[in-house]
């Protein structure tokens, strides 16, 4: 049979010696990249010696997955049932961005990996943090919704008063309010308002004017304004109004529209009163407003229409734009600091009262960081709750030892394939454990070089395609054989016998591949694992299967005599030679 | 040497149909026991740094703590495996101090080695993704090897080559998973991610197994046609066996030192590959050859 079929390679004795000499060096190259301490090791030998100063290698490790070095897999759900369709999946980013700063800042994980996925419907966030070592403290730290508060400067004093200091208060305000009925009583006497102003007023700024505060909205002055509402102008009060600093005695000059909202001119007698801050200076610079991410209906980023300034845009629903309004409204002149998650990110001070529900933060941000501002404080806005749904966690001592057993098992199944090869194919076995040599230093080169997830199904791929590897070697061979039996030449047997595996050998492998892109496609970390690996082997086995075992058979079969010897299974002219296997 | 394999095809295939036949009455008679990945649930291994107390005081310590129906198994010398309902992350830190203070000595200390637990939307979502893998990866074998002998459709029609190839290949699985209704049963050996992989890809594994026969009989098709259709075959048989074994030796020498040396979360993936990669050599052999001598007998009695 296949006399039709003719050794169609003729490479010539140089060419068979160069391919040789590159899988030579391939060989040493991945082995430098997948051991490069030893040779590290030379290279500052020599550097040492010689001063030459040969860069080191890189010493990267593999990318050891979770079950190997420990740590945590988290899958989060992301509840955005109260999210509208078009904003559910940039909430979810913000989500994944609060969870990433998270990880990163309070667990001081170095490496963690938050990505989001859609899974039908449904918005989850994945968190695989590395060599964590307290999972449960990293879940409670991620499970807390992001916080976005608004805070004005606190005058609340820490403690309460002792007995000594409320009095010194007590007795002060009672002075204060003495102070205050005498100048009512004189009010009532006289029509000359301004001269009690200059006989009792304690505030200076309004006092050289006679009292006269301007005109004032229901904001900053509530309990006068409300006063002023039910007077006439030239009216002054007959009792004393309280406000936040003091006591007041009010006269209503002059009334005002501004924005449909009438504002009065009204002049006052202020009193100081004492607040226990007075006495006991507040320890926190800033206390909350109540106004938080709840109240922000969205933020955005925007620019300055004259300065063309990046600039991030707040609006407010209806409960924050009022609020807003009120805080912005008695701090005026003052800052206002926006808070996430504990931390001052901006501190604008403000220039007027804002009724529209709508602000702008300001601070000299690039586009880039503008736009994780705005994704921040949407998150905070827009609270999408997460839910744990699914958690691995290994512990680093479980990890090391799978990592231990399984790196004997490879290293012992490996041994245990070359040496079956030996002994059953002699020499031409002994080919193929250079061509599994090889393989396995490509295949391990290429792991790291492509920074491939190592896991431990990974390693059970990597195992199992040392396997099929050797099948492919197993074809030739056994192709070989029958050639030698039908009496060739040692030469003409082996170029036969790679030449017609061929077609076995790429169906094969193509059957293989098939399943391993769909476990690929299959998606979650074992699987994926697997695949990737068993994917990578089962093509370089083609490689180093074709390639390799054909470059070396081809340098070293010119060795022997052309009918070959016992070292090779199968030699002699007829069947009834062979009765020794 | 020459064995007549297609001679007693009818006794090989009883044979294989038998054992089919035996995995299909485990596997509705007590069904593969789920793993937490497609049921939900959660998995907690812990080691004991001296002594494993027994079962049952395990058992009692969670009842206690308000979880009924667990699952201990025990590994290694002084580790044991819990599986029990799904627990949120304050049920579990709840679980695991209620442990310590129950067994934890000064001597004698508690590692959680891991913890896994999976929501009943993740199991949902791995068990459609699971059987949409199964269904595309048949699919697509099928369509590679009616393409692979898309050249030889005589005597036999080449997509008769991909379905016999499928039934091998399925005969493969359905005795992985006899073995595993079979342990399932009587060592609560559950099936999990793991499991499906290993059956993927035993699948393919047998296809390919079965390709290098089929492809030794297409070889023989197109260069001795002086022979029948059996006896081709059988020729394709003989020639392949070697390399059959020699194959499934090489591939089943480093699985089943994964399986001894490996560690216990790895062991029943191996296994499992192992049951299905000797089965896949033996039915590439005894099963799907022989089917296909069949056929064309079948064939050319219809014929007459």
């Amino acid at each position: 049979m296949a006399k039709n079929v003719k050794p169609t390679v003729s490479l010539t004795r140089s060419q068979i010696k160069w391919r040789v000499l590159w899988i030579g060096i391939l060989l040493v190259f991945c082995a430098l990249v997948v051991a490069p301490t030893y040779a590290n090791k030379g290279i500052d030998w020599v550097n040492n010696k010689a001063n030459l100063g040969f860069p080191r290698l890189p010493d990267k490790g593999f990318n050891l997955g979770l079950d190997l070095q420990g740590g945590a897999h988290l899958v989060y759900q992301a509840d955005t049932s109260h999210v509208p369709d078009a904003d559910k999946a940039d909430s979810v980013e913000g989500v994944r961005d609060v969870i990433e700063r998270r990880v990163r800042g309070g667990l001081g994980v170095a490496e963690p990996l938050v990505q989001t996925t859609k899974v039908g419907e449904d918005y989850r966030i994945i968190v695989e943090l590395p060599g964590v070592a307290d999972v449960n403290q990293a879940i409670k730290m991620i499970g807390e919704t992001p916080v976005l508060e608004f805070k004005e400067q606190n005058n609340e004093p820490p403690r309460d008063l002792t007995k000594a200091e409320q009095k010194q208060l007590d007795d002060f305000n009672k002075q204060a309010d003495k102070k205050a009925k005498a100048a009512l009583a004189m009010s009532k006497t006289t029509s000359d308002f301004v001269s009690v102003v200059n006989k009792y007023s304690e505030d200076d700024r309004t006092k050289d004017a006679g009292g006269e505060l301007g005109f004032i909205n229901d904001k900053i002055y509530p309990e006068i304004y409300n006063w002023a509402k039910d007077h006439k102008n030239g009216e002054v009060g007959k009792d004393i109004i309280k406000s936040f600093d003091g006591l007041n005695i009010v006269k209503r000059i002059d009334e005002r529209q501004v924005d449909n909202q009438t504002e009065f001119l009204v002049a006052r007698v202020f009193v100081k009163t004492k607040q226990k801050a007075d006495i006991v200076p507040p320890t926190d610079q800033w206390k909350t407003t109540g106004l938080s991410g709840k109240q922000l209906k969205r933020a955005e980023v925007t620019q300055d229409a004259r300065t063309s300034q990046i600039q991030v845009s707040l609006n407010f629903d209806e409960e924050g734009t009022k609020l807003f309004a009120d805080i912005t409204g008695r701090n005026i002149g003052q800052p206002v600091a926006i808070f996430l998650d504990g931390q001052p990110i901006s501190i604008p001070r403000v220039n007027e009262s804002i009724t529209s529900g709508s602000a702008v933060i300001s601070g000299g941000f690039t586009l880039l960081e503008a736009k994780q501002l705005a994704q921040r404080l949407n998150s905070g806005a827009l609270p999408v709750p997460v839910e744990l749904i699914s958690q691995q966690a290994v512990d680093a001592t479980l990890g090391i030892d799978s990592l231990t057993k399984s790196f004997h098992a490879g290293l012992i199944g490996l041994l245990g394939v070359m040496i079956f090869m030996i002994i059953y194919y002699r020499f031409p076995g002994l080919l193929s454990v250079f061509s599994l040599v090889v393989y396995a230093l490509l295949s391990l080169a290429t792991f790291k070089l492509l920074g491939v997830t190592l896991t431990l199904s990974g390693i059970a791929g990597f195992i199992l395609s040392v396997g099929m590897a050797v099948d492919t070697n197993v074809l030739v061979f056994e192709r070989l054989k029958e050639e030698l039996h039908l009496g060739k030449s040692l030469h003409t047997a082996s170029e036969e016998s790679f030449k017609r595996s061929w077609p076995s050998i790429r169906d094969g492998h193509i059957a293989t591949l098939v399943s391993c892109v769909f476990l690929v496609w299959f998606g979650t970390g074992f699987v994926q694992g697997f695949a990737v690996t068993l994917a990578i082997g089962v093509l370089f086995s083609l490689f180093t299967a074709i390639v390799a075992t054909r470059a070396m058979s081809r340098l070293v079969l010119k060795w022997f005599k052309e009918e070959g010897n016992w070292l090779f299974l199968g030699y002699g002219k007829h069947d009834s030679d062979v009765t020794n296997k | 040497m020459n064995i007549p394999f297609v001679k007693y095809a009818k006794y090989l295939l009883t044979v294989s149909a038998i054992v089919t036949l035996a995995s299909l009455v485990l596997l509705f008679k007590w069904g593969l026991k789920p793993g937490i990945d497609f049921t939900g649930g959660s998995l907690l291994e812990i080691t004991f740094s001296q002594n494993r107390p027994d079962n049952s005081m395990v058992e009692q310590a969670f009842s206690q703590l308000g979880q009924q129906n667990i699952v201990i198994q025990k590994t290694g010398d002084t580790a044991m495996i819990v599986r029990t309902a799904f627990l949120s992350e304050n049920e579990h830190q709840a679980v695991l101090n209620g442990l310590k203070q129950k067994f934890e000595t000064d001597t004698n200390k508690i590692r959680e080695d891991q913890f896994q637990t999976i929501g009943a939307a993740v199991s949902k979502q791995l068990r459609q993704r699971s059987i949409l893998a199964v269904i595309l990866v048949c699919l697509s074998i099928v369509a590679f090897v009616a393409y692979a002998f898309r050249k030889v459709s005589q005597p036999v029609a080449s997509w008769k080559y991909g379905v016999a190839a499928i039934i091998a290949a399925a005969h493969d699985v359905l005795i992985v998973v006899g073995v595993f209704a079979f342990l399932g049963h009587y060592n609560n050996i559950e099936v999990d991610i793991g499991f499906v992989v290993a059956l993927l890809t035993v699948l393919g594994y047998s296809v390919n197994d079965t390709i290098v026969v089929f492809d030794r009989i297409r070889d023989n098709l197109l260069h001795r046609r002086n022979l029948g259709f059996s006896e081709l075959v059988n020729a394709g048989l003989n020639e392949t066996l070697a390399r059959s074994i020699n194959t499934t030796l090489t591939t089943v020498i480093p699985l089943s030192a994964l399986y001894l040396l490996g560690g216990s979360t790895i062991k029943n993936f191996a296994l499992a590959l192992l049951v299905g990669i000797a089965s896949g050599a033996y039915s590439s052999i005894f099963v799907a050859s022989p089917l296909l001598a069949y056929v064309d007998k079948w064939q050319k009695r219809q014929a007459k």
